[in-house]
This record gives structure tokens, C-alpha cells and sequence, in this order.
């Protein structure tokens, strides 16, 4: 796992490999730049400034909120607050990113490059790929598909109105969410222990979200429950190990 | 440029840094710290939190009216996935179900 001199062909591969990983993902990215796009041209953004706003900021939530937030006539103080909170989760996403094996190993170069692909998709898709896959490259080949998605669809809706049959668009939301069951759920149903965690957070970030604001349930369910999981739950070796393999 | 459109230009960079930092931030950090067994467990379960999350409680708000569908269509993808098929097939087998619910149980726009 550990080689340090890889062939060309060896670094295309995991390229390709995330470029085959991130597949699923276009489904939900598409129609939801489409959505972010019919936004942000009724909130009074030109083309450019929609589609600008897709390449440089590459949030597919906060700019949905932000674009929502301008609508309504909101300061820009308020938008920017706004969305930094909603990005703030990204911290922790990143940090689980960095952290896999073959990551902390790589320059900080093309990890810097990748860190502006990680989504909540993608960090679902990278985090539950085995170790052996998970490297920059792999990272850097789901970011540029998901990027291009979600620029073509911002185009799409930017410069057309909505040309999908309504039942199709409101068929396509579901995307994002199957996707994160199917990448989740293979992992539980050999792991008791784990899907009990899972259905703990289910049930935390539900009740929390009612209480506070759902970007700040998010966090703190995301991190007490997996803090709460260190005493029961068993990941095997191999989760424990990751820093003494270096 | 009218004044509208330079505030959107600076809304839009300033967004562009302030979501990039905290991507950006761990990819510089992230090496140069030692994680003890404890904490790298702490972040290895973090994913499944995380998506446990993002699943709930948005799931039962795809569509807001019919809460049927976004709840059947993550359960058609859970069943395949337990039944081990690609995350794909379990994706396009959840829109496909979610189709055929407002085709024939919650009709659009009537």
C-alpha cells in the first residue's frame, strides 16, 4: 500500500477510479445546479454572475441559500454569515478526508486542489472507499466530475428555463439522498453496533434540527454521536491502526 | 457596472474564500498533526454520523406534500444496497420508484 514510485499508468487509474466512483453523483447534481440557476436568475444575478458563482464557490447548498437569502433582500453581511455557518461542516469533512492513510502521505499541492472538491458527496463517496483507493488522485477524479456537472447544469438553468418535464425534476431529488443510503448501508448490516450509532444520529440530528437551526444540528449531532461511538461501537484493527501504519 | 452588480461580484468572492477556508484549512494541517488511537476512531466514525445526518431529517422533506416519497425511495435504495447492488443501480432504482409514485399514487400540478 505503501509504494512511494508509482507507474503512470498505476496514477490514471485512480483518476479513473474516482472518475467511476463519482458516476452516481451527476444525477443529483445536475438537476439541483438547474434549480440553484432558476434561483439566482429570479433573484436578478446575470448568466455570468450564476454561472461564476458555480466555478469560484462550489457549495451547492450555501449557494442555494445564498441566492434564496438575496431574493428576500437580505444584507450581505447576513448572507455571508449564513453560509459560512452552512460550510462550516466542511471542516470535519475535510479533516476525515486529510486524514485517511495514503492523504497525510501527499504534497500539499494537489491536496489544497482537491480540498475545492469536497462536497458532502463527495467526502461520502472518499470516506467509504477502502484505504487502498483513497488517494489524491482518486479525490482530485470524483471532484472534477462533480464540478462539471455542476457547472453544465448552472448553465443549463441559467440560459434555459426549466426544460425538464416537472415529474422528472421532482423524481431526480431523491438522487442525492438514495445515494447516501447506498453508500451507508453496506456497512451497517454487518456491524450492529454501527447501524445502532447510525439510527442514533437519525433520531439526534431530527430532534436537534427542530430546536436549533439545522446547519448547527448537523455539527453537533455529526460530532457527539461519533464521540459517543468511540466507547461502543468496533470498527475492527484497521480503523484504530491508521497513524501507527505510516 | 451597476451598483448591484459589482455587490453580487463581492458577494461572490468573498463567499468563494470564506467557503473555501475550511476545506482548505485541514488539507495544510491535517499531516503535520499525530492523531492516538482514540481520536483516529473519532474520525473514522465521523463519515457514518456525518451521512446518518444528512440523511435525517432532510429525507422526509424531498417533497414537503408526500412524505411517502422520499422515505419509500431511500427505502427502495437500502434494500439493494443490502442486497448488494452498485450505489448506481440503487440510485436510478429510487428515482424509478419516486417516478412511478407521482405517476400513479401522488399526481403533480392537479
Amino acid at each position: 500500500m505503501t509504494k512511494s514510485v508509482k507507474s503512470d499508468g498505476n496514477k490514471l487509474n485512480c483518476y479513473i477510479d474516482g472518475l467511476r466512483a463519482g458516476v452516481p453523483l451527476i444525477l443529483g447534481y445536475v438537476p439541483a445546479a438547474i434549480a440553484y440557476a432558476l434561483i439566482a436568475r429570479q433573484a436578478g444575478f446575470t448568466v455570468w454572475q450564476t454561472c461564476a458563482m458555480s466555478m469560484f464557490v462550489f457549495t451547492g447548498a450555501g449557494q442555494m441559500l445564498a441566492v434564496g437569502m438575496y431574493a428576500r433582500g437580505a444584507s450581505m453581511a447576513a448572507i455571508l454569515i449564513a453560509t459560512t455557518l452552512l460550510g462550516l461542516r466542511h471542516i470535519i469533512m475535510s479533516i476525515c478526508c486529510m486524514n485517511r492513510p495514503s492523504m497525510r502521505k501527499e504534497k500539499t499541492a494537489p491536496k489544497l486542489m482537491a480540498a475545492f472538491g469536497i462536497t458532502d458527496e463527495s467526502f461520502s463517496v472518499f470516506c467509504t472507499v477502502d484505504d487502498s483507493k483513497a488517494n489524491v488522485r482518486f479525490l482530485i477524479g470524483v471532484f472534477a466530475e462533480i464540478w462539471l456537472s455542476w457547472n453544465v447544469g448552472t448553465l443549463i438553468g441559467a440560459l434555459s428555463s426549466d426544460f425538464l418535464p416537472a415529474i422528472v425534476t421532482a423524481s431526480l431529488s431523491i438522487a442525492l439522498y438514495a445515494m447516501f443510503t447506498a453508500l451507508l448501508t453496506p456497512e451497517l448490516t454487518h456491524n450492529g453496533r454501527l447501524a445502532l450509532l447510525v439510527l442514533m444520529t437519525a433520531v439526534c440530528n431530527t430532534i436537534l434540527g427542530l430546536v436549533i437551526s439545522p446547519s448547527w444540528a448537523l455539527i453537533i449531532s455529526t460530532l457527539v454521536c461519533a464521540f459517543i461511538g468511540v466507547f461502543f461501537v468496533d470498527l475492527g484493527t484497521e480503523g484504530e491502526n491508521d497513524s501507527e501504519r505510516q | 457596472m451597476t451598483v448591484n452588480g459589482s455587490k453580487i461580484c463581492i458577494l461572490i468572492a468573498l463567499m468563494a474564500v470564506l467557503t473555501y477556508l475550511p476545506r482548505a484549512i485541514p488539507a495544510v494541517l491535517v499531516d503535520k498533526l499525530k492523531f492516538g488511537p482514540k481520536i483516529n476512531k473519532f474520525l473514522n466514525l465521523i463519515p457514518y454520523t456525518a451521512m446518518a445526518a444528512l440523511i435525517f431529517p432532510g429525507v422526509f422533506t424531498v417533497d414537503s406534500d408526500n412524505y411517502a416519497i422520499g422515505i419509500v425511495g431511500v427505502a427502495a435504495a437500502a434494500l439493494l444496497a443490502w442486497r448488494k447492488c452498485p450505489v448506481m443501480v440503487c440510485v436510478l432504482a429510487a428515482i424509478a420508484v419516486d417516478f412511478a409514485l407521482y405517476m400513479f399514487v401522488f399526481p403533480l400540478g392537479v
